[in-house]
């Protein structure tokens, strides 16, 4: 049963961010748009490159797909709404998340393309940028909790949501979100205008909307992470419980997409040298002050 | 034979058959990747054997790993996308004796010696982590650690002697 609420809310979830990044990259705000869109995408042409590497083509938006709903799958709405409870929840997230990269460089390789191959690449190089500094805020984020159980981190909330307790890493598990998302101004991936689309570039019709919806997914859930990490999750008076998750996860949502209208896109090497002098000793540091915290004062 | 069963020998399957694609294909991100979904393979044998940490684990950093060795393949080979059929294998006769050995002395690991019980049931998840935890930052440490300087050395290594230097660097 609840398999069935979260996967129709996370439906509902993808379109109203599709309204919603409609709104933050074009400025109007058209409540039918996507499902126009979408329409128009099932309905073109799809086309076929010349001697693609055929298997990657196909499979590359379909494992984006799938990394997404696994990433779905621990994060809790309410109470007991959560696909499953995995003992080693954060850590799973990861872990199908980690799958977003495998999907891009396939769907990027696939259609024997040099702006999609390039595309593909270059997500690799952004991953080696964000990777420690996701991985390294949910390991502070677990100490606070003394669990990797998702349910566990949002009840260890209960007196102080982690955003306080620890700013730092909330700084910086967003910021890598958003180059895992490949948000603007970190899209280097498709980054229109200098790689013509990139990893999309290829990719038409039904293809093309199954790797829009999987991107929309991907967003949602890292918006769903970010509020159960470090937002308090369903945590909240007078609304029920579901109510502020799904308040929190559309509002980090939109945040994360209107940062792109007020920032360039960001250069690779830059991103990389600031991920790493700035962002790997600043998440270390962070896990050093919370090992601290938890240690003297316990709250 | 129960369902446990059943999941173990497909996922087993499936990372043995994944793993003869690696040989199979001439295009090396296929390979590469082929490689990944063998070890995702074993990862899911974890899970199918209730370790859970070590599965996710695995099947976490496999994704990272073999993908950053796919484009160090791109990189260093002549026709990484095998469109023309290039044979990229060498050395098949030592290779081949040298697998069949480790093959037979992992199997001999296997089965000659006494095991005893291993273990009476299954700790939960948590308590697993919690025990693992404990064990890498206890007795284990020095081994992990050095295992670790160890296979960074073996790449910058590997590395550097792939690189073909150019008539400027050579002088």
């Amino acid at each position: 049963m609840s398999i069935l609420i979260i996967l129709l809310s996370l439906a509902a979830g993808a379109y109203v961010l599709a309204v919603l990044e409609r709104w933050a990259v074009h400025g109007h705000l058209s409540l039918t748009g996507p499902a126009w869109a979408a329409l128009a995408l099932l309905g073109r042409e799809s086309v076929l490159a010349r001697t693609p590497d055929r298997l990657f083509f196909e499979a590359g938006p379909v494992l984006l797909l799938v990394a997404g709903l696994l990433a779905v799958a621990v994060i809790p709405l309410a109470p007991g709404l959560i696909i499953t409870d995995l003992a080693t929840g954060a850590l799973f997230l990861n872990a199908a998340l980690a799958y977003v990269l495998v999907a891009l460089i396939m769907a990027g390789w696939g259609p024997n393309g040099a702006y999609g191959m390039i595309a593909g690449w270059r997500f690799l190089g952004q991953f080696i940028a964000y990777a420690m500094l996701i991985v390294m805020p949910i390991t502070a984020v677990a100490m606070r909790a003394e669990s990797l159980s998702t349910t566990a981190i949002v009840t260890s909330q209960a007196q102080l949501w982690n955003v306080v307790y620890q700013p730092i890493g909330f700084a910086l598990f967003v910021v890598a979100a958003m180059g895992l998302a490949w948000l603007p101004p970190l899209d280097l991936p498709d980054a229109p205008g200098d790689l013509a689309g990139g990893v999309e570039a290829e990719y038409t019709g039904v293809r093309l909307a199954v790797l829009r919806l999987a991107r929309m997914v991907i967003i949602l859930a890292l918006a769903g992470a970010t509020v159960t990490f470090y937002l308090g999750g369903w945590l909240g008076p007078w609304l029920p419980p579901a109510a502020w998750s799904a308040i929190k996860i559309l509002f980090v949502a939109a945040a994360m997409l209107s940062v792109g209208r007020y920032m360039p896109r960001i250069r690779e090497a830059r991103y990389l040298a600031l991920s790493w002098k700035l962002g790997i000793s600043l998440a270390l540091a962070n896990i050093f002050v919370v090992g601290v915290i938890a240690l003297v004062v316990p709250i | 034979m129960s369902v446990q069963v059943i999941f173990l020998i497909f996922f087993g399957g499936a990372a043995v058959w994944f793993g003869v694609v690696v040989f199979r294909t001439h295009s090396m991100v296929r390979s590469a990747l082929a490689l990944l979904f063998s070890q995702t393979a074993i990862g899911a044998m974890f899970l199918v054997m209730q370790a859970e940490f070590l599965g996710v684990l695995q099947i976490m950093m496999m994704a990272t790993e073999m993908s950053v060795m796919a484009i160090f393949m791109v990189m260093f080979m002549m026709d990484p996308g095998g469109m023309g059929a290039m044979d990229m294998t060498h050395q098949k006769r030592l290779s081949l004796r040298a697998g069949g050995i480790g093959l037979l002395a992992a199997l001999a690991a296997v089965w000659i010696p006494d095991w005893g019980l291993v273990a009476t049931s299954v700790p939960g998840a948590q308590q697993q982590a919690e025990d693992l935890g404990r064990e890498l930052l206890g007795r284990s440490m020095f081994i992990f650690q050095s295992a670790g300087l160890t296979i960074l050395t073996a790449m910058v290594a590997a590395t550097m002697v792939a690189i073909v230097p150019n008539e400027e660097q050579r002088k």
